[in-house]
């Protein structure tokens, strides 16, 4: 990918702002402008929002069908009491925040909430720092360099089924091949994922195996946005490589890094599959997500309580919500810098 | 040192670095060939030995049908995604109509809906609509993995595009429709196969949407077809991994070939 | 455009798209109309994915579909995903015939998803009745077992052997435990079994469990910690390994054929693997000298509710014709649910009377009319297990923990 700003340009639809200093396009007025302008002109600017809205109808269309339903019916489904039975009757009385209340003092929603902390930001942040040296480490363009960062993605062409399979039997405790490389080097036994102390530690590990691929290769990408100049005239400073890349890469680097981030945080926060397979939340809530917690009250436990879960759903996307708006202001604010 | 040894040490620690990340997928191909009585020994066997080659016979006597609907719904799934998010992402990056930013905002958003939650979404209104246990309900449902993300990829590089590049198109009399097809989808090859790459993974790795919608179906995903081995209370972890495998072979491939391809766009024609 | 704008704008734009959305897929033609399929075909649902097309079970099928004339599609899923798969379908159009594991037919019952057998008309009269109250609530049965397994434990003569332990030493925990020990003294290992934090980690504690006089309703008794003590020390003093927190059953018996362990915990379905590899096997011992009642395994067949009622009678028939006899649980590897079928079973193969015995001894988990409260219950057992075994808590503690939970959410 060349030439990649990765930054959606979000909250500047329209409208021009001098202090940017960026040309009009055609259909961008202020509304002093709009009212001095022509009737000819007003049409030609109404026709071309018509076709750009044409461009974008059918995604439109499509994110209201197939996200914004789903999100309805978590929504009804965490602000009603639902039994299973409420499937075939089709009655669930509503109970307003309920849910909710019971999930907030539950004993479970303040380790979940520290597991879910601990896994998101312990993921994103080595899964993103490995990426980034990976990605700086295979941009030397060496023999091989192509194919081997092309071998880097396929762990993500595995069902999860099976790479949480894989890391599973890799970390038994007693029969996998992790502890039988640390005994050579004399370390006892470690029981990753039946010790609530290593448990978290454990789907950590498989976690950002999994994650590396993705962020190598955005970073990769950004990467090939900075102009070969740039490197030159380092050099002919005389800066090394390590200077190079702190005082010049990683800055330039920036809008890219947000949005890997950003995504990174969202994706993992989602993450369900390598959890339930490899501990099921276990030993005991010792790595019990909100993703694990949602799914084990709905289907997972003994009972299915199928509206806590939504509820404890519906608090996730609030997290991610709120890291989403963060994002956008760090944007708006790096972008009013420029 | 010279290039040739710093070249050389390059590729060196490069091709380490890929044994330790791929060293999972060998413990994969080990798994596959033990005898099912040597698979929990302590310590486990470091290369597989007396192998056995009952799991892969199994796979390919059983597997080629999922493995055949896996790559159809994956195909289809990456022109689904390509055909919803680059033009729309070409009117917001290049045609800014008034709430392109919150257009974007909601992208953001979709991406943060956990999966469960689409999955029992979808059961209901591919029900409503008949497409249950199809490969067209399958393809519907996978694409939601990719879109969001597709109209953010491709949004962010095509403004990137120098506006020079559209003007000119406009003083040549070119509509909206002709340069996007013309100008700007040419130039977004790149982007084209980043965007390709990611969702015809996801969409080959998914479970939760082909467990959900595509339960009973003629015509199952790869995931699906491993459960053939998941037995109640037993698991033929020789024919589990051994699908794996053999799934993994010709997208691998795809996957290499697609890096060169991108390679070769950057090197050839690159635009500041 | 500003932040509020924004927001406004999103809020409006969803808003909207969740009234088009809602009108959208509300709006269409009833599920009922959509039984385009015709009345011949009967959808059975199992979770058999392992049992392919060539298999008895499949076979067991279609000679039932033969016999009715009618046809049997077969849709085999995952079987942990058999309630969630039960209740998204419970919108749209349940299966004629669905396969459950047995403590979960009270969940679904309770939902109101199946038939009793007054409704449809099933004569359960010639099953055993203690693998049948499974599936029974308030008096009324919502379905039949297709065969029925328990949990017991094997060992490895060979170890036994070269340990100097002999089998019909083993008569209670302590005993047991003596028997580990000289086991790891003669350099092998000594239990595997599945302490898993699902269902299955509960199956298999509750034959210490109930062996030691423990009662479900009570998790905290000094019975309950005594058994939970058993395991824990086994594992505290190697005498059981470490991975048993992450094993499942078929994981644990993986474990056991590696010929490294001395005894094992699981279940009749290994019994033909078993002979192959010349394992015996013992009932589970209870604490005071007799056989523990261990759990009734094995999926009950029920008839979810149609719209189109007289589905039913056809839907009685394929359920007559897979558990009459031994051909459905054979093919399964259980015991069969009737005299007849057993009786079948035990001339075709004798050594299959310690499992029949064992199954007749055996105890429903929703039994003592705990009926879908087990499933609260079970999950808190688990946990206890799970937090007691890794360190986390004390067997005392944890249990005390899982009971007040378990009261706390029956209310």
């Amino acid at each position: 990918m060349t030439a990649m700003q990765t930054v959606p340009r979000t909250g500047t639809g329209g409208g021009t702002d001098p202090r940017r200093g960026v040309a009009p396009t055609p259909g961008a007025t202020r509304p002093a402008e709009r009212r001095a302008e022509r009737p000819a002109q007003r049409s030609q600017r109404l026709r071309h929002q018509f076709v750009a809205w044409g461009f974008i109808a059918p995604v439109a269309i499509y994110m209201i069908v197939f996200y914004a339903y789903p999100l309805f019916r978590n929504l009804d489904l965490s602000f009603r009491d639902y039994t299973l039975a409420s499937f075939i009757t089709g009655e669930a009385p509503f109970v307003g925040i309920a849910n909710y209340v019971e999930v907030l003092r539950s004993p479970t929603f303040w380790p979940a909430l520290g597991s879910t902390a601990v896994f998101t930001l312990g993921s994103i942040a080595v899964q993103f720092a490995l990426g980034l040296a990976l990605a700086v480490f295979f941009y030397r363009r060496f023999p091989l360099s192509t194919t081997l960062r092309a071998l880097f993605l396929v762990p993500w062409l595995l069902p999860l089924l099976v790479s949480a399979s894989i890391w599973a039997w890799m970390l038994n405790s007693d029969s996998g091949v992790v502890n039988a490389a640390l005994a050579v080097f004399g370390i006892s036994q470690v029981n990753w994922l039946t010790s609530p102390q290593t448990s978290m530690i454990g789907v950590l590990i498989a976690n950002i195996w999994i994650g590396i691929p993705f962020n190598l290769v955005i970073m990769y990408a950004g990467l090939q946005n900075i102009p070969d100049e740039v490197y030159e005239a380092s050099s002919l400073d005389g800066a090394n490589a390590w200077q190079t890349f702190w005082r010049i890469t990683f800055p330039m680097l920036r809008p890219v890094s947000a949005i890997t981030l950003l995504l990174g945080l969202i994706y993992t926060l989602k993450v369900f599959d390598i959890i339930w397979i490899m501990t099921r939340g276990g030993p005991g809530d010792s790595s019990t997500t909100f993703a694990i917690w949602s799914y084990r009250l709905g289907f997972g436990g003994g009972s299915p309580d199928l509206s806590p879960a939504a509820a404890v759903g519906n608090l996730l996307i609030v997290i991610a919500f709120v890291f989403g708006i963060i994002y956008i202001r760090t944007q708006r604010r790096t972008e009013d810098e420029l | 040192m010279n290039v040739r040894t710093k070249r050389t040490v390059n590729t060196t620690i490069g091709v380490i670095l890929t044994a330790i990340m791929l060293f999972p997928l060998y413990w994969m191909i080990n798994v596959s060939l033990t005898q099912p009585v040597r698979l929990r020994k302590d310590p486990p066997d470091l290369i597989p030995i007396d192998p056995t080659f009952d799991g892969y016979a199994r796979v390919l006597q059983d597997q080629l049908p999922y493995l055949g609907t896996s790559l159809i719904v994956g195909l289809g799934t990456v022109a689904l995604t390509l055909a919803l998010s680059a033009p729309a992402a070409f009117a917001l990056a290049k045609l800014r109509p008034r709430g392109g930013g919150a257009v974007d905002f909601v992208m953001l958003i979709a991406q943060m809906i956990p999966g469960i939650i689409m999955a029992m979404g979808f059961y209901l209104i591919f029900f409503n609509w008949g497409i249950l246990d199809s490969v067209l309900g399958l393809i519907l449902a996978d694409s939601t993995l990719a879109v969001p993300f597709g109209v953010l990829i491709f949004t962010a590089f095509m403004s990137g595009i120098p506006e020079e590049l559209m003007s000119a198109a406009k003083i040549d009399g070119a509509g909206a429709w002709r340069s996007f097809r013309s100008v700007v989808l040419p130039i977004s090859r790149n982007s084209v196969v980043t965007v390709s790459l990611f969702t015809f993974l996801w969409s080959w790795s998914d479970f939760l949407f082909a467990s959900t919608v595509n339960r009973g179906g003629e015509l199952q995903p790869i995931t699906i077809g491993i459960y053939r081995y998941i037995g109640n209370n037993t698991q033929d972890w020789n024919a589990i991994m051994a699908t794996a495998v053999v799934a993994s072979i010709p997208a691998a491939v795809l996957l290499v070939v697609a890096q060169r391809y991108v390679a070769a766009g950057v090197t050839a024609g690159a635009v500041k | 455009m500003d932040k509020n704008r924004t927001a406004r704008i999103v809020g409006a734009t969803v808003l909207s798209g969740v009234f088009v959305a809602a009108a959208l897929t509300g709006c269409s033609s009833t599920p009922s109309d959509n039984d385009s399929s015709g009345s011949t075909e009967y959808t059975l649902w199992d979770p058999y994915p392992d049992r392919d097309a060539s298999s008895d079970w499949a076979k067991a099928i279609d000679a039932c579909a033969a016999d009715i004339g009618i046809t049997i599609k077969r849709n085999a899923g995952n079987t942990g995903d058999t309630v969630k798969d039960l209740t998204t379908a419970a919108a749209g159009k349940l299966p004629d015939i669905a396969m459950v594991d047995n403590p979960k037919v009270s969940t679904l019952a309770d939902a109101g998803l199946l038939t009793t057998t007054d409704d449809n008309g099933l004569d359960v009269s010639d099953i055993q009745e203690n693998i049948l109250t499974a599936g029974q609530i308030d008096g009324k049965t919502y379905g039949v077992p297709v065969g029925a397994n328990t949990l017991g434990l094997y060992y490895n003569p060979a170890v036994l052997e070269a340990a100097g332990v002999d089998i019909a030493s083993v008569t209670d925990g302590a005993s047991l435990t003596a028997a580990l020990e000289k086991v790891v003294a003669s350099g092998k290992k000594g239990i595997t079994f599945s302490a898993v934090g699902t269902e299955e980690g509960s199956f298999q504690f509750l034959p210490w469990f109930w062996g030691a006089g423990a009662d479900l309703t009570a998790l905290d008794s000094s019975e309950a910690v005594s058994a939970l003590t058993l395991w824990t020390d086994w594992v505290k003093n190697g005498l059981a390994p470490q991975s048993v927190l992450q094993n499942t059953q078929g994981t644990s018996w993986d474990e056991f054929k590696t010929g490294e362990f001395g005894f094992a915990e699981n279940g009749s379905w290994f019994k033909s693997d078993a002979d192959a590899a010349g394992y015996n096997s013992i009932q589970i011992p209870g604490e005071n000298g007799k056989p523990a009642p261990a759990p009734t395994g094995g999926e009950f067949i029920t008839i979810p509710i149609q719209k189109d009622t007289a589905r039913y009678a056809t839907s009685v028939k394929i359920v007559k014709c897979l558990t009459e006899g031994n051909t459905g649980a054979d093919s399964l590897g259980y015991v069969a649910p009737t005299a007849a079928g057993q009786e079948a079973q035990l001339a075709a193969d004798p050594t299959l009377e310690g499992w029949v015995t064992a199954v007749g001894d055996a105890k429903p988990r929703t039994a003592d009319n705990l009926g879908v409260k087990y499933g609260t219950i079970s999950e808190q057992l688990y946990t206890a297990v799970q937090n007691a075994l890794s360190g986390g808590l004390s067997p005392a503690d944890a249990l005390a923990a899982a009971q007040k939970a378990a009261s706390e959410k029956l209310g």
